[in-house]
């Protein structure tokens, strides 16, 4: 059962069996509707003869000219294309019924079920001419060959063929197939078949539906005349039919179908063979393309490899450069494209295998050398050469840097060194140093050795230059040898300047060594020539010394020092010569060595001849020296023995002094005896004293000699002419001033009444009291003194007192003050008030006095004295010449009130 | 030194006694002061040194000089006095 999917326009459920059970009705009534069998009889007719006229044949009437069965068995031929069995040519009956099997047979064997005719029977029927079984017949095999292999899109025959009516008529608005009868009957079905496949034989616009018989005319006009298709139609009998007869129909249509869908077929074969052709052609093409393209890069490989495996070097980096530049444009703009050529290639083969493949076809095989692996060889060789030609290039352009660079640098240090170098050499021959001194030439030393110092800090550069020199030999630098030209100058010059380094150098050292010589003995005849130039004038200071002796063991260690000092001329002259001795000495190596300097000592200003002189001028002085002592000494003789003289005189006289003063003192000191007594002692005394006075002028004389001869001193005597004088004049005084006391005393006594006991008395306390026994008592005594007497005295009253007996300050107490004191108390004496009171007499017992009253009662003397010291009174009751007597009065014993 | 001045205000008398002088050989000094005078009011004691009388050294003055330069300050005394015995010039 073909199912039919919903919404196609026709309903179509027929099958085989089903028309064929309809035929079998009508087999089993015999009958064939009229206008069928006529419309069939034609259709059918026509329809074998468009198949016999290719065998040579036509049949005229159908149920007759088929009856033998060759006709039959030749249609069949002519149909299938394939051959038949042999038929039989013989006339009988069976001949022609074996052939009618022959072609039932053959119609069987494609799988016709015959149900209808299978029978012996019915296949008689047909060599009998029976209308209707031979129109089945024909029906079947029309069926069979026209119309069962018929294919549209998986429906088949009956079916498939309604179905490309339809798909080939669906654009055709007023075409409506849905069978093989009613539809067709308009004649625009053909039309539009004819139509569809070839516009250009019918112009279907102008065609009318309501001509149907015009329409199915010209269709099958068409036909026959541009589509070899025989009008098997007839277009009365299609209109006038109600329902034309449907095999002819089919078979008519499946002409059509076989003509375009042949057509189509042709077509389709034809672009089939086409497409094969063009996938074909395009194939070759492919592959030639693929031939020349490979050629094509396979040359360009072939052309570029030998020009990246060139490496003739350049000279200059430029030209290298420029080959680098080249190389940069291959890699940039020529390469690339290249590179896509290989990329197209590749593809291209890669397409072509994979088109191969797919049409089923064999795999291309590329010509000799042309391969794939061909080409990746070369690409790879290329790719190769590029890689080392780059490398070359850089390393070629490093080689070429390096060298113009070690050119240059060879170029500058040999300008720097040759800079430096110059002049050196007239440096180092000069011969500077045979006049300087020796601090110049150590100087010039010192520059020397600098110098010697930066020539080996050139050393190094040197050497340097030389290495570069090498390396541009080694690299085969192209101007080589001008290079090597100037470093071979170079160096020679540099072991000239070594050489002649050397020299200088030993010249200097020796021109130093020579001048310390000189200037070390210049510095030991500075060292020796002036402690010996200061020994001589030390020398002659002291030979020149005015020396003052005092003694003669002076003059005579001068004497003694003397003598050393000739015992030491000797030596000193040993020092001398060989002082001397240095100075020549430095003369000899000047004149030996013949050094260009003055010989004159920087270190000493002492020269030969200032030493010289001064030796024969010590020489001189040394024995006046002699002389001058040898006086001396005699004058410290006659000095001694005067001061002999003198001592001996002295020493007597002294102590005679002595005696005599403790000879006085005790006179005065003693207690027993009357003062008179003593006063003749001490009178004697002095006697003595006044007679023993040539003595000292003795003396005197002594002295003065010993003055004269300018002694000062003697050891002989302790005494010194001033002791002797000063001890006379104490002798004189003391015994003066003792007798003068004891006058004093002996006033004393008489004016106060003091008997001799009570002086005696008085001198016992006193020397009881004088602790020291020296004829005076201290403050301390006094008091003592004053409290054994029974004196209660306050501080005041002491120092009162003291003031009276001790005066003059001097803290001690005489005897004579002592018996002032003592008998003050005791005395009837005057006073202050006494006086005062006479000269109130005087005054008439006024406060005051008047001049002229003193004129009057005293001497002149003493009244004018009085007048002249008096100060004028200023109490009450004062007149103008009033004196204020009181105050003189008591003023002249030193107190006065105020 | 302990030397001090004092000024007495006038009129005499200043009740003091001096006593000394250049032609005693004894340098000038106080011996006596009335009682609730005016040298012992002004603080001189017995046995004060009298150095200066006035402002003047009083070391060359005899007796009866120094008494007539006291008596002649009639308003007022100034002297200058020491405790300690001064140096004696000759």
């Amino acid at each position: 059962m073909n199912q039919i999917e919903p919404g196609v326009q026709y309903n179509y459920v027929y099958d085989e069996d089903e028309y064929m059970i309809q035929e079998e009705e009508w087999d089993r009534d015999l009958l064939l509707d009229p206008a069928w069998e006529k419309q069939q009889r034609k259709t059918f007719t026509a329809w074998c003869n468009s198949h016999l006229r290719k065998a040579g044949t036509q049949i005229e009437n159908i149920e007759e000219d088929f009856r033998n069965g060759l006709k039959l068995m030749l249609l069949l031929e002519v149909i299938s294309g394939e051959r038949l069995p042999k038929p039989d040519r013989g006339k009988m009956r069976f001949h022609k019924i074996a052939n009618v099997n022959k072609a039932l047979d053959y119609i069987a064997s494609k799988g016709v079920k015959l149900v209808s005719i299978g029978a012996e029977g019915e296949r008689c029927e047909i060599v009998d001419g029976n209308v209707k079984m031979t129109l089945g017949m024909i029906w079947t095999i029309i069926l069979r060959f026209a119309i069962q292999d018929i294919s549209v899109e998986e429906t088949s025959a009956k079916e498939g063929l309604l179905l490309w009516c339809q798909r080939k008529t669906a654009p055709y608005r007023n075409v409506n197939i849905q069978n093989f009868h009613t539809s067709w009957k308009d004649g625009l079905g053909l039309c539009a078949l004819i139509h569809r496949h070839r516009p250009d034989l019918i112009d279907y616009s102008k065609l009318n539906k309501d001509d149907p018989i015009g329409n199915i005319n010209l269709a099958m006009e068409i036909a026959e005349k541009h589509l070899d298709i025989p009008k098997m139609l007839d277009a009365e009998d299609i209109v006038n039919t109600p329902k034309p007869d449907e095999r002819a129909i089919m078979t008519y249509v499946s002409c059509f179908y076989h003509a375009f869908a042949g057509a189509e077929q042709a077509e389709t074969a034809a672009n089939r063979i086409c497409k094969v052709l063009a996938v074909n052609q395009e194939n070759e093409r492919l592959m030639e393309e693929y031939e020349r393209l490979a050629s094509e890069l396979l040359e360009w490989i072939r052309r570029t490899i030998p020009w990246l495996e060139n490496r003739t070097p350049e000279k200059t980096m430029q030209a290298m450069q420029k080959k680098l530049e080249d190389f940069r444009d291959y890699r940039r703009k020529h390469k690339p494209p290249k590179v896509q050529e290989k990329c197209q290639l590749e593809i291209n083969f890669n397409t072509l295998q994979t088109k191969l493949r797919i049409s089923n076809r064999p795999a291309f095989m590329p010509s000799e050398g042309k391969m794939v692996s061909d080409i990746a060889g070369a690409w790879q060789r290329l790719e190769q050469a590029e890689k080392g030609y780059e490398e070359w290039l850089l390393n070629e352009i490093r080689r070429l840097e390096r060298l113009e660079h070690l050119a240059e640098k060879f170029r500058q240090k040999a300008s720097t060194h040759e800079t430096w170098a110059y002049g050196k050499e007239q440096i180092l021959l000069q011969k500077d140093y045979e006049s300087a001194s020796l601090t110049e030439v150590r100087a010039l030393l010192r520059k020397h050795e600098a110098f010697e110092s930066d020539l080996a800090a050139h050393q190094d550069r040197v050497e340097q230059i030389a290495a570069i020199a090498q390396e541009l030999n080694e690299l085969d630098y192209h101007d080589a040898v001008n290079v090597n030209d100037r470093c071979q100058k170079i160096c020679d010059q540099w072991d000239r300047l070594g050489t002649l380094t050397q020299k200088r150098r030993e010249a200097l050292e020796r021109m130093e060594k020579l001048l310390e010589t000189i200037d070390q003995l210049h510095l030991e005849f500075a060292k020796r020539a002036a402690p010996f130039n200061n020994w001589m004038e030390g020398a002659m200071e002291d030979l020149q010394d005015m020396f003052i002796v005092h003694s003669i063991e002076e003059i005579q260690s001068l004497i003694t020092a003397h003598e050393q000092f000739k015992a030491t001329l000797p030596e000193a002259d040993g020092e001398r010569q060989s002082i001397m001795a240095i100075q020549n000495e430095v003369e000899k190596v000047i004149q030996s060595y013949n050094i260009r300097i003055s010989s004159s000592n920087p270190y000493s200003t002492v020269t030969m001849d200032e030493l010289r002189t001064k030796w024969d001028k010590v020489k001189q002085l040394v024995p006046i020296r002699d002389q001058s002592l040898q006086e001396e000494l005699a004058r410290q003789h006659a000095n001694e023995r005067l001061r002999r003289q003198f001592a001996a005189q002295a020493n007597a006289i002294g102590p005679w002094i002595q005696n005599k003063m403790e000879e006085i003192a005790r006179s005065s000191i003693q207690i027993t005896g009357a003062l008179e007594d003593q006063m003749n002692q001490l009178k004697q005394y002095e006697h003595n004293i006044i007679n023993y006075k040539n003595n000292i002028d003795k003396l005197e004389g002594d002295h003065q000699l010993i003055q004269e001869a300018l002694v000062f001193d003697n050891k002989h005597t302790n005494y010194t002419m001033e002791h002797i004088r000063v001890g006379w004049e104490l002798l004189l005084t003391t015994i003066a001033r003792t007798i003068n006391e004891v006058e004093t005393q002996i006033l004393t006594r008489d004016a106060k009444g003091i008997t001799q006991e009570q002086m005696n008395e008085f001198r016992a306390s006193f020397n009881h009291f004088d602790r020291r026994k020296n004829g005076l008592m201290d403050h301390e005594d006094f008091r003592a003194c004053l409290i054994s007497m029974g004196y209660d005295l306050g501080e005041a009253e002491f120092a009162r007192i003291m003031t009276l007996v001790d005066p003059n300050g001097q803290g001690t107490v005489t005897f004579q003050s002592f018996i002032d004191f003592m008998t003050r108390e005791t005395a009837d004496t005057d006073t202050a008030e006494q006086v005062i009171a006479s000269f109130r007499i005087l005054a008439s017992d006024k406060p005051y006095i008047l001049a002229e009253e003193l004129r009057r009662e005293l001497p002149p003397d003493q009244a004018q004295y009085c007048i002249k010291r008096m100060p004028a009174y200023s109490g009450p009751g004062s007149v103008p010449g009033a004196l204020d007597y009181a105050a003189f009065s008591s003023a002249l014993y030193g107190e006065s009130d105020l | 030194m302990d030397s001090f001045k004092v000024v007495l205000e006038g009129p005499a008398p200043w009740g003091f006694r001096l006593q000394g002088g250049k032609d005693f050989n004894v340098p000038l000094s106080i011996s006596r002061l009335t009682p609730g005078g005016k040298a012992a009011q002004a603080g001189v004691a017995v046995g004060d040194w009298v150095l200066s009388i006035d402002g003047e050294n009083a070391g060359s003055l005899t007796h009866i000089e120094a008494q007539n330069k006291i008596r002649a300050c009639g308003e007022r005394l100034s002297l200058g006095l020491s405790r300690a015995q001064p140096v004696q010039s000759k």
